[in-house]
């Protein structure tokens, strides 16, 4: 079995034109590295880079043990020779073949005999199989979404590529797809990479974070430690402010309408979900819905009152707002208070103060992770 | 069912191809002026029923068949409508001798049924349809490229309707073609060959007169043997100069050679 | 009916296709995959048959490979024939005649492939070559069985050019549409009539052919 590290992914990409990048990351495997930015930002330009279809002015890509491109070197891999499984915005299905005949068109790596069978294994995985001799204008968004996954994944892949997997899908087929990808990703132990400008798919699949702007990494690392940034106000346009970490339930309190977490901080006590004691969970809470206080409150109706420390304050010109850093023991939150709010509380870094969060307002985000 | 039809398209082509006779020593091609249109099929058919071997011929004005054989067209026997095409070619290297004249052709002025135009060998018809103003068309051969077009052109020189009736006038691209305007009833008639009109059922398609043979240069017509020409053209070439050949060019209206 | 005529004539269609569809499909998929500069002007000049008479096209290839040319005179001495007045000179006429009945079919054929499914069939593990033949082709197929058949109904029709280049001679260059004007100058208007008619119903033919197919492309794109 391969080194971690021989399995690992690693991109650099230089280029001036036609699209200006400069990045290099990582991606081990089992992570999920989420790639997000506005569009124009390079993102697809990246993917496609790293899948071989587009050879950046300067590049080197390394995955599955290999070099698959080294500008330096003059080293190319064209895409038919490496393992790559990559996942189209428009799924890129061939009309003329059934989902069936897709899927096995990735299959060419394995005896002829053996194609139809493992071909009908991976749509049972997807689960597609009732629907495996249709055409893809005979298949809804999401079916044909799942065609495309199961044949990226024929390929057995090294490394596994989503372009903008969920743009075309509405809401609730989106939900189904991304627990179906988070539970593939466990088994598959590989590095995934997922290029996005929607940031519900960044909590909900991401282990990593890598945030472009005009082609450059602007910040890159741990989702939980980039979202807990304050000073990027372009996430407030974008996706709303908020912290996202992980915490474990303890346990369900039906009858009151509650669920006990615990995280890094401490206890949250939520609303109710049907979920079992143990299982971990991805926490988001967005920084309006964080209120301060520099004295223990009492008599009301909420069941956070987390004691913490100020650790930054970051004011935006373009509005009237601040946002507020605290540390939570382990875990950062996010709030966002008026100028005044400041003033009158007077904060300032290093402050002892309370964060007061509504159970209606945690949001939580089952993760797989532990099953 | 797109695949059957490009299968369906190669077989009808294939079925077709080798259907339709494989083509072994194909008879040598003759170039004929258009004016032989009748009798040249006739002399070749009585050719075949005689000695048993046939040639192809193929039909033009003489002056675009000579440009042909000039570009390189496989003929091996020119029958021309005047002497001077064949000469040319003589002089070009381009056959084995100076030939012979096989023929002489007269003209006819023609009018189709229902026309304005009355027939005579003098033209006064044509020059009373002029003057009253109500001429329509009138064909002839075109006289660039074919002799009879160039001899219909004297004609009307010579009567002084050229220039009147120069406006009106449809050039055929051969004799034949102007033939066929003239009798069609898209004009008012034409100046056509005599033995065209000698052919099957143009009498019932109008009257003709003939013109008299000083009104133009005579139409005396060369033939030539061609560089390339094989036996089965040479053997042709004599048939034309025997006496079956002879009797039945009379009786489409050429003056013979004795 | 001449049936040598029409032989000559299937014959010439089919010949035609066997040169051009190679070219085409090489030709019309470099076009509509690859951008680069004078792509405009490369196109223009595909397209250039379509609005040149006929006649222009015979008149060059005479003056160029007729027995007075020493291009013409050359062949003649090699081969012993020259190339005009000859089925392999029609051959060549019709071949340049018909290239933007070809190439622009196949090349809208190809065009219509959207080009990620280009890039899924590489990223599935297909070689160029396996991509072309198993993903591209069936899906161009449409466009390229239209540019077969147009080429064929046009060749079929062609009458200027194959009466200069080929001189009406019979079993060789005399097509179907040069013998109804041979017929007509022989008086034969029966003939003439029969092969007519024929040329009009493989038109028509032709015709609702295409617009099948069109139709299909449409309904296979779901």
């Amino acid at each position: 079995m391969c080194d971690v590290a021989d399995r690992r992914l690693s991109v650099r990409i230089q280029q001036r034109s036609p699209i200006p990048l400069d990045l290099d990351f990582t991606c081990d495997p089992g992570d999920v590295l989420a790639i997000f930015g506005a569009s124009g930002s390079g993102k697809s330009t990246i993917l496609r880079s790293i899948a071989g279809l587009y050879r950046p002015e300067h590049a080197t890509i390394r995955a599955d043990g290999e070099t698959w491109s080294d500008t330096a070197s003059k080293a190319f891999a064209p895409p038919h020779r490496r393992a790559v499984g990559m996942v189209f915005q428009e799924y890129a299905l061939f009309p003329h073949l059934t989902a069936l005949g897709n899927v096995m068109t990735a299959l060419g790596h394995r005896p002829s005999t053996e194609r139809r069978s493992r071909a009908e294994d991976l749509l049972r995985l997807v689960h597609l199989s009732d629907h495996q001799d249709r055409r893809p204008h005979q298949l809804s968004g999401g079916e044909r979404q799942r065609v495309a996954l199961a044949r990226a994944l024929a390929r057995e892949p090294a490394v596994l590529l989503l372009d903008e997997p969920f743009a075309a899908v509405d809401r609730m087929v989106r939900r189904r797809l991304q627990d179906e990808i988070d539970e593939l990703r466990r088994t598959l132990d590989i590095p995934l990479v997922l290029v996005t400008h929607d940031f519900d798919d960044v909590v909900r699949l991401a282990t990593r974070l890598l945030i472009l702007e005009r082609g450059k990494a602007i910040a890159s690392g741990a989702l939980s430690d980039l979202t807990s940034r304050p000073d990027m106000p372009w996430l407030r346009d974008a996706v709303g402010l908020g912290s996202v970490f992980d915490a474990r339930v303890v346990r369900r309190d039906p009858e009151r309408g509650l669920l006990e977490l615990t995280f890094g901080g401490g206890t949250l006590i939520a609303s109710n979900r049907v979920l079992d004691a143990g299982t971990v969970v991805r926490v988001r809470i967005a920084a309006r819905d964080v209120i301060l206080a520099t004295s223990e409150p009492d008599g009301l109706s909420l069941h956070n009152v987390l004691p913490g420390t100020v650790t930054a304050l970051n004011a935006d010109p373009a509005f009237d707002h601040i946002v507020v850093q605290i540390a939570v023991g382990e875990v950062l939150l996010l709030a966002e208070v008026t100028r005044d709010a400041i003033a009158r509380l007077d904060l300032t870094s290093g402050k002892r103060l309370y964060a007061l969060i509504k159970s209606v307002s945690i949001g939580v985000i089952p993760d797989f992770r532990s099953i | 069912m797109l695949r059957r039809i490009g299968v369906l398209l190669v077989a009808t082509t294939v079925v077709i191809g080798t259907g339709a006779g494989v083509s072994a020593q194909r008879p040598p091609t003759v170039a004929a002026a258009a004016n032989l249109n009748f009798a040249l099929t006739e002399i070749a058919n009585q050719f075949k029923a005689d000695r048993g071997t046939s040639v192809e011929v193929v039909f033009g004005a003489s002056g675009t068949l000579t440009r042909q054989i000039q570009d390189g067209a496989p003929f091996e026997l020119f029958l021309a409508a005047d002497e001077e095409f064949p000469n040319q070619l003589a002089k070009a290297g381009l056959t084995r001798d100076a030939g012979v004249v096989y023929a002489v052709g007269r003209l006819v002025i023609f009018a189709p049924n229902g026309s304005a135009l009355t027939v005579d060998e003098r033209l006064n018809g044509l020059a009373r349809v002029i003057k009253s103003g109500k001429a329509g068309r009138f064909a002839i051969a075109n006289p660039d490229v074919a002799p009879y077009g160039k001899a219909a052109e004297s004609v009307l020189r010579k009567r002084g309707l050229w220039d009147a009736i120069r406006p009106q006038l449809v050039l055929g691209d051969t004799i034949a073609q102007a033939a066929q305007f003239a009798t069609t009833g898209n004009a008012i008639g034409g100046l056509v060959a005599y033995s065209l009109v000698l052919g099957p059922g143009f009498a019932e398609r109008g009257k003709y007169a003939v013109i008299p043979e000083t009104d133009h240069q005579p139409l005396r017509q060369r033939m030539v043997l061609l560089k390339r020409a094989g036996a089965t053209a040479t053997q042709f070439y004599d048939y034309l100069q025997g006496t079956s050949a002879k009797a039945i060019l009379r009786k489409h209206g050429y003056g013979v050679p004795q | 009916m001449d049936w040598t005529a029409l032989r000559v004539s299937l014959w010439l269609g089919a010949g035609t296709i066997a040169i051009l569809l190679p070219f085409g499909i090489w030709f019309g998929r470099l076009l509509a995959i690859h951008q680069f500069r004078g792509k405009v002007f490369v196109e223009a000049l595909v397209t250039v048959p379509l609005v040149l008479p006929p006649t222009v096209l015979g008149f060059y290839l005479l003056v160029m490979f007729g027995a007075r040319s020493p291009l013409g005179q050359a062949f003649q001495s090699l081969v012993g024939q020259t190339l005009p007045f000859s089925f392999e000179g029609l051959l060549l006429a019709s071949a340049i005649a018909n290239i933007p009945f070809v190439v622009q079919p196949i090349q809208r054929g190809f065009e219509a492939i959207p080009s990620d499914v280009r890039d899924a069939a590489a990223c599935c593990g297909l070689t160029p070559w396996q991509r072309f033949a198993r993903i591209e082709v069936p899906l161009a197929w449409p466009g390229i069985l239209t540019a077969a058949i147009l080429t064929f109904a046009h060749t079929l029709g062609e009458f200027g050019v194959v009466l200069m280049v080929g001189g009406n001679l019979p079993g060789e260059t005399r097509t179907l549409s040069v013998a109804i004007y041979d017929r007509m100058q022989a008086f034969d208007d029966r003939s003439a009539g029969v092969m007519a008619a024929t040329l009009l119903v493989i038109a028509v033919a032709t015709l609702m052919l295409t617009t099948t197919l069109s139709r299909r492309v449409g309904v296979r794109r779901g």
